[in-house]
Order: C-alpha cells, then structure tokens, then sequence
C-alpha cells in the first residue's frame, strides 16, 4: 500500500517536471563523425567550427568531430562497423578501403564529381555507387637536394659518376641531372654517388632513404616502382608479380639496401624515419608521400633544397588515393548526416579545409593555394598525368598489408625477387576470392 | 537447517558480485570469441555464416601462426630469464645500505609506470640513427651502429623489454628478499660463509617460491608482447619478430578476419593451459 503512494507521487511528480521542462521546437540534430589526428584533424575542426556557428543553424545539425588515435583508427572502425554500431554517424575512410568498409556506408548522392580530381573521386565508388566524400589527396613524389643533383654535371663528378654505376650496377652510366626524366637506373646509381661507401666526398651518407619496414602503406610506396617498370598486380585478373617487371621492381629496392644505398635499419623505416633521414642531411634522395614537403622545404638540410619529381619510370606511376568520409548506413541522424556532408562537398568548405592545412582533392582550390604551398601545382599536374591506384576491391587493404608481409624480407635482401614474387602472387591469389 | 540455508544464501549473496563481473567481462567474451571462431565473419562481408571447424584448420595450417607462436616462445623465455636474473641482481645491491638509494630506487621502477605503446614511440626517437640522441653519441666516439639495423633486431627488442621490465622482476624479487630473517645471515656469518655462499645456498632456495612467481608473471605477460614490437618493427621483416599478438591483431584489424583472429586466440589458450600446471609444478608454486 505505501510503495504505491510512493510510486503514484514519485509518477505525478516526473509528469510535472517533464511538463514544466523546456523542450526547444527545433533542438539540433548532433552528428558525430570520425577522424583521426593530425594535420587533418585539426584542419576538418575549422570547417565543423564554421559550419556550427553558420550554416549547421540553418540545418539544424550540430557537428562534432571524434578524433581517434591515428595509429588504430581504423581497426576501432572495424570493431564499430562489424557490430553494427549507430554511435558515430560518419566514419572516416579512405580510397584503399572503402571497398573492406563500403557494406557499412550508405550511398551519396548530389555529389559534383567535375569539381574533383577524377582520381580521388572515382577511387571512393564501389560498384560506380559514390560511397564516400573525398577529403585530402595523397600521392608520392621523388624528392631530392637540387644542390647535389645540380652538381652533377661537372666534369670530374660525370667520370667518378660513371665508375661508380659501372661498380654498383655493372652499368656505365652518364649523370642525368633531370629527375623528372630519371629511369630507376638513373637514380639508384645517382643514390650510388652520393652514398659515401663509394664517394668518400658526397655530403650526404647515403644516396637513398627507403621505407622498408613491414607496413602497407610501404607497399603503396613500392607499387610506384612496379608501375614504373611497366608491372602491376594483376594482368587479365591473374596476379602478376611473379613476371619480368615484378621482379625487377623487388630488385630495385633490394639493390638499394643490399649495395647499402640506404641506412642498415631503414629495414624498419616509415613516413617519419624517412623524413629524418633527408632533414638530417644523412640522405640525399627518397621516394615519399607528398604530405611530407612542408616539413622537408622548411627543415634542416634539405630546407630550401628539396626538389620534388615524378617517380622514375615510365605511364602511371605514382599511387594516388583519397582520405575520405563516408556514411554509416546505421546512422539514426542520416538525414542531418547527410547535409553535413552536402555542406562538406561545396567549394566553401574545402577552400576552409585547405586554408588550415587540409589538402583537398579539388584542382581549383589547389590551385589558388600555390604560393602558399608550392607542392599544390605537382598534385595537380602528377594526379592527372601519373596517378594511379589499385582497383582490387573489397580486400585491397589485406593486399597492401600481405604484400608488406611477403616483400619485405626481399625489400632488405633476406630473400631473392624470385622466392618471394611467387608468394606474393599466391597471397593476391587468396585474396581475390 | 535453517541456519544452514542462511549461510549459504548469505554466501551466495557475498560471491554475487564476483560471479557478475566474471560472467560479463569474462565468461560473456569468451562465449563471443568462440563462437565467433566458429563463423566466417569478415569485415569485407555483411553476413556471418556458420564456418564449423573451418578456420582452427586455417589457423593449424597457416605457416604465419606457427612462426609467430615459435617467436613468441622464444622472446618470452629470453627476456624471462634475462629480466629475472638482472631484476635478482638489482635486489641484491639495493638489499645493502649505500647513499642516494632511496632515489635510485624510484628512478628504477619509472619504466614499469610507462605505457609501453608510448616507451615504443620514445625509442623511435632516441634510437633513430638521424636523429637519435643515443647513436649519436656512440657515432661520436667513432662506432657506427644502426640499432635497429635487422641483423641485431632480436637483441635490440629483448634489450628494450629489458629496461622497462626488470623493474618488475626486480620490485618481486626486493619484496621477497625484505621478508627474509636477519638471524639466517648472521648465523651464515658466524659459520664463516662468503657472500657468493650465502646468495647461492641460502638467499636463493628461500626465494626460489618468490622467482618462480617472477618468472610465471613475466613469461604470461611477455607472451602477450604486442605494443613494443608493433609500433618499431610492425612484425618484420616480413614476419621474422611478429609475435603471436601481432599475428591476432592484424588478421582481426587489417585483413578483417574476425573469425580466423578468433580461432587463432582460442588456439593459443588450448596450447597454454595444460602447460600451466606442469609450470606450476615444476617451480613448486604452493597453489592451494
């Protein structure tokens, strides 16, 4: 009797206070979204700021950007994904996932693919279904110290030049001082000059800066080499490492550890290993992600030295992908969602992006950024005319992963070309089912 | 009766909590990692299907899981045994009076206050051949070594799980050492024995309980060595240091094989559990 007096007045008394409560008509839609941290990060909070305090009232949508640790990122997504989870409502992609993550992403539509860079959009379609929203654009560049690579030319560097290629590489060859033009011939033996295990006097080291280590995104790095050399993982579907050109590309890099073009541990080199290795002044040239120009134009001894050049080789050659934002398909918010993304794929917004330091993937806005970042003008130009990237559906991330896993003791000479490219064509075989 | 019956109700009342937090943050997960082993469940694919015995067959016979396994083993009881007799030796040196000890003391256990993801991170630093602060200075006096270099990656791993371990070794080994009765030495003393006497015939059987206890907690946890390695070698070259851990957490996060991730970590805990009691037995582990 006394727990329903109890009941009744702790009932009339809710009612009441949930009457007398202040509900807003039109209380804003909260959308949570992913990223990582980072340049990125922090770029995308400018344009979640601007959009909050200006176009997001009009919506009605309130945004809040979730950064995860950029390691782990996307293993956390993995986790939320295959749990169906309806926690954050954008996950944040990428062109070499979206294949692994596009069961998970609702599908965009009213997306103006003219105002991107035909590579980066068309990199985040799965089964010609845009399933995510291009952000920052990535692609390699071959850097360089314009200092070394100019003084080249002097006749008495052009004969030690020739004699030190005839020792590395068996070949005499003449110093080619446009890297533009460089075959990978003439920059492992223009690595091969300026590594002081043959040239006593060049300044730097070593000639070359190799990110070796068992890691995927090595892997993407290494595909330039094998497209330069006129591979590519598959030939009509079949996996085609283990050919002429599959083999050449692992005796690239294993010429350049093995020769010691490159440090000993570059075996457990990354982004960050490779960049140090340029700044200190301890090597004089690499393959790397263009992301790394603001550090390398601006720092130690590359700072106003660093040249940048399509990868050597020949056709499509460099790796092209976008970092991208895609839909949860089981967002309760699809519709508020879905206009924060609409918001991120005007002009506005990007040009917001860029000016905090995002690099978007839309040519016009890269275009007016220039002169505040001179690597701008290559993406443009390199995506166009070399970009390429790997079409190998929902488990091209595993193949980036295992290709690491099987190419990397050839990378750094544990193994020859020819035993592991038959490996590596068995794992993109497995793959492929 | 009664009485009885309130006892046991009171008892079961007392062991609730207990039994509900092992039910949810135990037993629950290990039903959902079986049963996951038990299905085709990738990232790649919507659906989850029924895999029967499937992938512990594809765990059995993938090479990748047997050389993680056999790496594992080996880093587990290297760094056991090197942690375990360094951790000893350090006991035996702060077992004495000597001035600025109580410092040095603190100083000791600071790597085991570290995460270890992060002492990984600060190694890339200090030990990069470029910009490293400890090359650097061995560069300066004319040796040029790369630490991370792949011939010596082995020894460069077990010598960081050194220095942040020992101090765990060390801390056990200390505690034990503190609980042995003086008038054993002075009696040693009196009878004419030499410390190397006394460490070997006395200090050491009292402790053998205490170092086996240090020696199992190490070995369970270095077998579970992910972080360190990850974040330095990612596994490589190829899958020369990937550690069991290593080979979970990409076949789970990277390939999206949930299935196969989990048959992997119910694999390994069928291959460790009956070497538990023989371990316990062989160091004599009082268990009661």
């Amino acid at each position: 009797m006394r727990l329903r007096k109890i009941l009744t007045a702790a009932i009339a008394t809710g009612a009441l206070v949930g009457g007398l409560t202040v509900v807003p008509a039109h209380a804003a839609t909260e959308v949570k979204m992913i990223l990582w941290p980072g340049p990125e990060g922090e770029a995308m909070q400018k344009v979640v700021d601007a959009y909050n305090a200006g176009q997001g009232k009009k919506d009605g949508v309130v945004v809040k950007q979730v950064l995860l640790s950029r390691d782990n990122t996307f293993a956390k997504e993995a986790a939320l994904m295959k749990a169906k989870s309806s926690e954050y409502d954008i996950y944040f992609t990428a062109s070499y996932l979206v294949g692994q993550h596009a069961p998970y992403l609702s599908e965009l539509k009213g997306i103006k693919d003219s105002r991107y860079l035909k590579a980066s959009i068309d990199g985040l379609k799965v089964n010609k279904k845009q399933m995510a929203l291009p952000l920052d654009t990535s692609l390699h560049f071959m850097y360089y110290r314009t200092d070394l690579v100019s003084s080249l030319s002097s006749a008495a560097n052009v004969a030690k030049y020739k004699s030190i290629s005839k020792t590395v590489l068996g070949k005499e060859l003449s110093p080619n001082t446009d890297p533009e033009t460089w075959s990978w011939d003439d920059a492992l033996a223009t690595a091969a000059f300026f590594t002081q295990k043959y040239n006593p006097d060049s300044p730097t080291k070593y000639g070359y800066a190799l990110p070796a280590k068992n890691l995927l995104y090595n892997t993407m790095i290494w595909n330039d080499v094998l497209w330069g050399l006129g591979g590519n993982w598959f030939k009509n579907g079949k996996p085609s490492i283990n050919t002429t050109a599959g083999k050449a590309a692992i005796d690239v890099y294993r010429t350049i550890y093995t020769k010691e073009l490159t440090s000993p541990e570059s075996s457990q080199w990354e982004y960050a290993e490779t960049n140090a290795a340029l700044t200190s002044g301890n090597a004089m040239m690499a393959l790397q992600w263009n992301a790394a120009y603001s550090e390398l134009s601006s720092t130690g001894s590359t700072s106003g030295k660093v040249g940048i050049a399509a990868p050597p080789g020949k056709g499509q050659r460099t790796h092209v992908h976008a970092l991208a934002v895609g839909l949860n398909k089981y967002s309760k918010n699809q519709a508020a969602a879905q206009k924060w993304m609409q918001y991120l794929s005007t002009v506005k917004a990007m040009k917001d992006y860029a000016a905090a330091g995002g690099v978007p993937s839309m040519p016009t806005i890269l275009n007016t950024m220039v002169s505040t970042n001179a690597s701008f003008a290559n993406i443009i130009a390199y995506a166009g005319k070399f970009g390429y990237a790997e079409a190998a559906g929902p488990r091209e991330f595993d193949m980036y992963a295992k290709l690491a896993e099987v190419l990397s003791p050839a990378w750094v000479g544990q193994k020859t070309a020819a035993e592991v490219a038959s490996a590596a064509d068995a794992a993109l075989k497995s793959l492929q089912k | 009766m009664i009485r009885q019956r309130k006892e046991k109700l009171s008892a079961l009342a007392l062991a609730a909590p207990l039994l509900l937090f092992l039910t949810v943050l135990v037993i629950w997960p290990v039903y959902l990692g079986v049963r996951t082993s038990l299905s085709r469940d990738l990232l790649s694919e919507f659906e989850i299907t029924p895999a029967g015995l499937d992938n512990y067959r594809a765990v059995l016979q993938a090479p990748d899981f047997w050389s993680a396994l056999r790496f594992t083993i080996l880093f587990a009881i290297v760094v056991t045994i090197i942690e375990g007799i360094l951790g000893f030796a350090l006991a035996l040196v702060f077992d004495r009076k000597f001035p600025g000890k109580k410092t040095l003391f603190s100083m000791v256990l600071i790597p085991i206050m570290i995460a270890p993801s992060l002492m990984a991170v600060m190694y890339r630093l200090i030990l990069n051949e470029n910009i490293g602060i400890i090359p650097g200075a061995i560069q300066k006096i004319g040796w040029d070594i790369s630490i991370f270099d792949q011939r010596y990656i082995f020894f460069t791993l077990v010598a960081l799980d050194a220095i942040q371990y020992t101090s765990f070794a060390f801390l056990l080994a200390y505690a034990a050492l503190q609980n042995i009765p003086q008038d054993i030495y002075e009696s040693a003393a009196i009878d004419g024995a030499r410390y190397r006497q006394v460490v070997f015939r006395i200090t050491i059987p009292i402790l053998r309980p205490a170092l086996a206890i240090v020696a199992l907690l190490r070995l369970i946890d270095s077998f579970r060595t992910f972080d360190t390695v990850y974040i330095l070698t990612g596994g490589g070259p190829g899958i020369s240091t990937q550690t069991i851990g290593i080979y979970i957490y990409k076949t789970a996060f990277i390939t999206g094989d949930f299935g196969l991730a989990s048959a992997a970590s119910v694999t390994l805990v069928l291959l460790l559990v009956p070497l538990m009691p023989s371990i316990i037995k062989q160091f004599r582990l009082d268990v009661k």
